[in-house]
């Protein structure tokens, strides 16, 4: 079975797209290791082929930091399937006045917002797993 | 020259330590070695931006910041935007072995991984100041 693509903006300006980065890092590196890995946003932007057979026709869950939604609009033209889309600017609405950190490092208040999305993809990778089974 | 901005443009790739070097040492610039003359942009907003974001590089001399020896950020800039001024390949600096390495997330950045950004950021201070010398 193919691993579920979890594909960041990672985001430089904000802080934002470092909680977008870190949640997919934790998800794909300590939590779903086996289950779901990342592709360098970097790469498919460049448009080319290698990135594209990575997750062309596969199932993606992209997390963005801002509205501009660069992480799904890229991975959509790269033809990737988009089985969810997450904005940690909508997860910050939740914690409203909370001190995330910045775009070089994440406060422990910022860790426990990636932590909380972090959660909610794992459920995400679980379902999209067992539609494909 | 005081009002000169240049723009670095990292790959901030996610899938080897060279991307997040690229980040860190972009993000250094930015917030330590050359506030207010610093610019940069988010690269994948060349395909889910707008014409703002394509003029980037007619805008601002820029310097890319490439984690692997496929220089993203390079190419992307080059293909949507325009010419670069110069460009940092982490692996040249830090060897192949090094920035194709596992990547890893901040919370768990060593000395040694500080190190390196500190070394690479040295490398985009000088063509930095060496594009802002000829402005």
């Amino acid at each position: 079975m193919s691993k579920v693509k979890v594909i960041p903006c990672s985001g430089i300006g904000k802080v934002f797209g470092l909680m977008a980065r870190e949640s997919a890092l934790k998800v794909t590196n300590e939590l779903k290791p086996n289950e779901t890995e990342t592709v360098c946003l970097a790469h498919i932007v460049t448009g080319d082929e290698d990135s594209k057979s990575k997750i062309e026709g596969f199932p993606c869950i992209t997390i963005d930091g801002c509205p501009k939604l660069c992480a799904a609009k890229n991975a959509e033209l790269a033809g990737g399937i988009v089985k969810m889309q997450y904005r940690t600017v909508d997860e910050m609405r939740n914690h409203r006045g909370v001190d995330a950190g910045t775009a070089t490092a994440l406060t422990p208040d910022g860790w426990k917002v990636v932590d909380e999305l972090c959660e909610k993809i794992c459920e995400k990778v679980d379902d999209i797993l067992k539609e494909e089974k | 020259m005081a009002d000169l901005k240049i723009g670095v443009l990292s790959c901030s790739g996610e899938e080897c330590l060279g991307g997040t070097i690229s980040r860190l040492a972009t993000r250094k610039m930015l917030e330590e070695l050359r506030p207010g003359q610093t610019v940069t942009l988010c690269l994948p907003l060349y395909l889910a931006g707008g014409e703002e974001e394509r003029f980037f590089a007619k805008a601002f001399p820029v310097i890319t910041v490439d984690g692997c020896s496929k220089c993203c950020a390079k190419r992307a800039t080059e293909k949507y935007s325009g010419k670069v001024s110069d460009i940092v390949d982490v692996s040249e600096i830090l060897g192949n072995d090094v920035a194709l390495d596992k990547t890893v997330s901040t919370k768990d950045m060593t000395s040694q991984h500080m190190e390196m950004v500190d070394k690479v950021a040295k490398v985009i201070c000088e063509k930095f100041d060496k594009i802002a010398e000829n402005k």
